[in-house]
């Protein structure tokens, strides 16, 4: 089974600290990680936001002046293996 | 899990490599030292004139050239620049002050730990304290801004510079220095080298693994990946010890190879590190692999090591086994007393282009 997370990049670490406040402020369910590496070979901060709300999280971040960089979508492989399933269950 | 072992792997290769490096020939704990082999460098160019510590360390050539033919392979090649270039000179420039006071970069700092060399406890405490006050200001809003695109030909900077460097290695004009006595005359041969340079480069291309990231992630957003990186360096750099060279392993503060124990000044030394490092966006390992991807600005921040050691060793302000002189201990004050200056006015400046771009847009305007 294959899900997806959407992933927003910034230009900068402080941009990513801001909007990690506001969205939180706001109640979003939002989080921080380091920009996966499929994405990008830079090393900085991007946030982990659900896909379905994604334009909402575009308009706060315009409103905030919060400088986007690029929004991808990622395929999430189900990489559990039997015993992390069973743990789980 | 994958991922994990990724890292691990990658930290490992560096482990193994400096112990194995020491092995073959290069200084004690100095297998491989990022800050010390650009400052080998500078010496061997002639611009200082240490005679201890000049050699055109092929280690380095080796990461850039490793990380710019699997950057290139992948597509990950682009030459970009114009974030702040003058403040990354200066930053490059205090970090090598800290790291000569220290003797190590932080990568030497965990191979001197993994044999034994508590001194390295206090400076990684210097370290995790610089970074620590590094996030501080990143909260508060410093930030480096934004690089663009720039020409191709920049990009490809310092790709020619590592291949010149080899070319003067290789037929050792009379302008190269080389040591003859001192760390700068411990050399593995040049083909583990460059060979050793080029598995860790193009691995660290591929992996990210930063000194400096692996703790910034950690407190930044509680992210472990790049800390199992360091991790591994520990573990392999101290296994590969016991077995290679297990005459050098030794716990304790005094008699560790080039490395000295005035703790106030290890601590503070890697202090700037820490700092200048996490406000830099990376540990003098990672520039070099950026400015093998096309990054001009590492590869500015890079020029700011070189005349960062030029300076330190033509001014006498790098410590030694002796300890750390007078002029060491003014510059990394004078150091620590610039970079904070910097990173604070810059802080100021961004929060209060903030206000405004947002009262023009509506905000918050009141009458």
């Amino acid at each position: 089974m294959t899900e997806y997370y959407c992933v927003m990049t910034f230009h900068s670490t402080h941009h990513s600290l801001i909007f990690e406040k506001e969205l939180k402020k706001r109640g979003f369910k939002i989080k921080l990680m380091p920009v996966p590496r499929q994405v990008s070979s830079s090393c900085g901060t991007a946030a982990k936001i659900p896909c379905n709300l994604r334009d909402d999280i575009i308009s706060i971040c315009n409103e905030e002046n919060i400088e986007v960089d690029e929004v991808h979508k990622i395929e999430q492989k189900n990489t559990k293996n039997w015993f992390e399933r069973f743990l789980s269950s | 899990m994958k991922n994990k072992f990724k890292i691990i792997f990658a930290g490992g290769l560096i482990g193994i490599f400096g112990a194995v490096l020491v092995f073959v020939g290069n200084p004690v704990n100095m297998g491989i030292c990022v800050a010390c082999f650009y400052r080998d460098i500078t010496g061997a160019l002639g611009l200082h004139r240490a005679s201890v510590v000049q050699y055109l360390r092929p280690e380095i050539m080796g990461f850039v050239l490793g990380a710019f033919i699997i950057a290139k392979l992948k597509k990950e090649f682009k030459p970009r620049g114009g974030s702040s270039p003058l403040i990354r000179f200066f930053f490059g420039f205090f970090l090598i002050v800290g790291a000569l006071v220290f003797l190590g970069c932080p990568l030497r700092m965990i191979l001197r730990l993994a044999n034994g060399d508590l001194n390295a406890v206090v400076g990684l405490a210097g370290y995790i304290t610089g970074i620590i006050i590094g996030i501080r200001f990143l909260k508060i809003g410093f930030t480096i801004g934004r690089s663009v695109n720039q020409p191709k030909i920049a990009g490809y900077s310092m790709p020619i510079i590592s291949i010149v460097l080899l070319i003067f290695l290789f037929i050792a004009p009379s302008f190269i220095f080389f040591s003859e006595s001192g760390p700068g005359s411990y050399t593995a041969p040049i083909i583990w080298s460059l060979a050793a340079g080029l598995l860790i480069g193009g691995t660290l291309q591929r992996t990210r693994l930063c000194t400096a990231g692996g703790f910034r992630d950690i407190i930044l957003i509680k992210d472990f990946h790049l800390m199992w990186g360091l991790i591994g360096i520990f573990i392999f750099s101290l296994i590969g010890n016991l077995i290679l060279n297990p005459d050098n392993f030794m716990i304790g503060f005094s008699g560790q190879p080039i490395a000295h124990s005035e703790h106030i000044w290890n601590f503070l030394g890697m202090v700037l590190v820490g700092l200048t490092a996490v406000l830099l966006g990376g540990c003098p390992l990672r520039q070099t692999i950026l400015a093998a991807e096309g990054d001009t600005d590492a590869v500015i921040t890079i020029f700011g090591f070189i005349a960062g050691s030029a300076f330190v060793h033509n001014f006498g302000l790098a410590a030694s086994p002796k300890g750390v002189p007078q002029n060491g201990k003014i510059a990394v004050v004078i150091g620590i007393i610039v970079v904070l200056g910097i990173a604070f006015m810059v802080a100021k400046e961004n929060q209060r282009k903030r206000k405004l771009s947002k009262e023009a847009k509506g905000g918050k305007v009141s009458v």
